[in-house]
């Protein structure tokens, strides 16, 4: 048995037998491990609100020879998203978070621009805006797991995209020009295109404060949705509660 | 093949459907109710039977109840005008115990959970609303989990039910009574000195 200790993001948790829950941590030592807190459910006292969804914490956890799940030992709160107001936008906002990272993250596998990415996101999330940093966690982690098409050109004829229309379709690789476009095809506007690479350059901090037009980067977020979903072949629960507040 | 006789393995399969049960508690169970009396025994499979077929929900505060409406609801002394909403039926033992609530409640049957797809679509606070909206309450006290899926249910339903002569409130969180705050997680820590209070 080995003892490992990490900051780590809380992910998810699930009941498991009478009172232990098994818990999804995103830690930045190895990436994506699950493990057991044992009476957690039933006794708050030990580990409080340490377990909720995308709380910041110092966790200790035991890796037994064998087995498939690690002992979580203590979860000590660095961070937690209840401390400020949760207003239901902003629950949606981290549950997304936490879904995607949890759908894209492979197991035992550290991956540090996605866990700073993550720490920076949800830190953006204490504000009242919640659509600039979801697309900026989107399109990052788009990128980061490799998913991201060139947003510059057309994957048909390779033409050059910068500053004309554009469009992509939900079983499309890549964004296609006018002439290329498939039927059914949702387009993404030059506007959009440009805050992605604006979001390329800059940390997230410094689009908070900008302001932020209602439905802005909504296409850049459809597509960026689809091209995820499209490789994990499954959809996100959060996307469609993302659009209803979004109206 | 199993190694019970078919009706006793039978049994077993149901028992361990139940929560908490595995294998070995399952087997001890049901060879506790084969050992029992006809009696025990019939007693037990009436009361999972009626238990499905005699209650239903308060049509006017969502509790599980065998008379609609339930006895909180239908009761001459309790104060119809202060109603405690919760997350789950059992919550309500919890707020009773104190001896110190005279109100009526309103029951959820759970939360907004954005990773399980519930949103306020799903919430079950219709009647609530009908109680608010026709003037029959001056108080609506929230007492979901401190959790953050109790957080987002407690702030969206106040925006929800915000209106002129209606207070709307929320329970207090922090320390547990006879712990030590030396031992207080930080956010614990943080909404106790939130919630503090004149002396
Ligand atoms: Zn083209
Ligand atoms: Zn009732």
């Amino acid at each position: 048995m080995a003892s490992k200790e990490s900051d780590a993001i809380v992910l998810r948790t699930y009941p498991l037998r009478e009172s232990d829950l098994l818990v999804t941590l995103f830690t930045r030592l190895e990436g994506k491990v699950r493990g057991v807190a044992k009476a957690a459910k039933r006794s708050k006292r030990r580990f409080g609100g340490a377990l909720e969804p995308l709380t910041l914490v110092h966790a200790h956890y035991d890796v037994r020879e064998g087995h498939e799940l690690n002992r979580l030992d203590s979860c000590e709160v660095l961070e937690s998203p209840l401390a400020q107001e949760v207003s239901y936008p902003r629950a949606v906002a981290l549950g997304h978070v936490a879904e995607v990272l949890d759908e894209l993250l492979p197991d035992h596998e550290a991956n540090d621009a996605a866990f700073r990415l993550s720490l920076a996101v949800i830190a953006a999330l204490r504000g009242p805006n919640i659509w600039m940093p979801i697309t900026y966690f989107d399109l990052w982690m788009a990128r980061l797991s490799g998913y991201l098409p060139d947003l510059s050109t057309c994957m048909v004829c390779d033409g050059p995209l910068n500053g004309s229309r554009a469009f992509f379709h939900a079983l499309a690789d890549g964004l296609m020009c006018p002439a290329d476009k498939r039927l059914a095809s949702s387009e993404i506007s030059v506007a959009s295109r440009g805050l992605a690479e604006l979001m390329f350059r800059a940390p997230v901090d410094a689009f908070t404060g900008m302001p932020w037009a209602s439905g802005q980067g909504a296409d850049l977020r459809k597509f960026l949705i689809q091209t995820l979903q499209r490789h994990i072949e499954k959809k996100f629960v959060t996307a469609g509660m993302l659009e209803k507040i979004a109206g | 093949m199993s190694r019970f006789a078919e009706p006793l393995a039978r049994l077993i399969e149901e028992l361990k459907k139940l929560p908490g049960i595995g294998s070995k508690s399952a087997q001890r169970l049901a060879f506790h109710i084969l050992r029992s009396s006809n009696e025990d025994a019939d007693a037990l499979a009436i009361a999972v039977r009626d238990v499905k077929a005699s209650l239903v929900l308060c049509s006017e505060c969502n509790n599980i109840t065998d008379v609609d409406p339930c006895v909180y609801c239908s009761s001459a002394t309790r104060n119809l005008r202060q109603v405690c909403v919760v997350e789950e039926p059992t919550n309500i033992a919890s707020i009773e115990k104190t001896k110190h609530f005279n109100g009526v409640y309103h029951v959820l049957h759970g939360t907004l959970s954005p990773l399980h797809g519930i949103g306020p679509e799903q919430l079950r606070i219709s009647n609530l609303m009908r109680r608010v909206e026709s003037n029959q309450v001056d108080e609506v006290i929230i007492a979901t989990n401190p959790t953050v899926e109790g957080e987002a249910t407690a702030t969206y339903l106040s925006g929800r039910l915000r209106r002129p002569g209606l207070r709307v409130t929320r329970i207090a969180m922090g320390i547990p009574v006879g712990s030590d705050i030396e031992y207080a997680d930080e956010i614990t820590m943080l909404k106790a000195m939130q919630g503090r209070h004149d002396l």
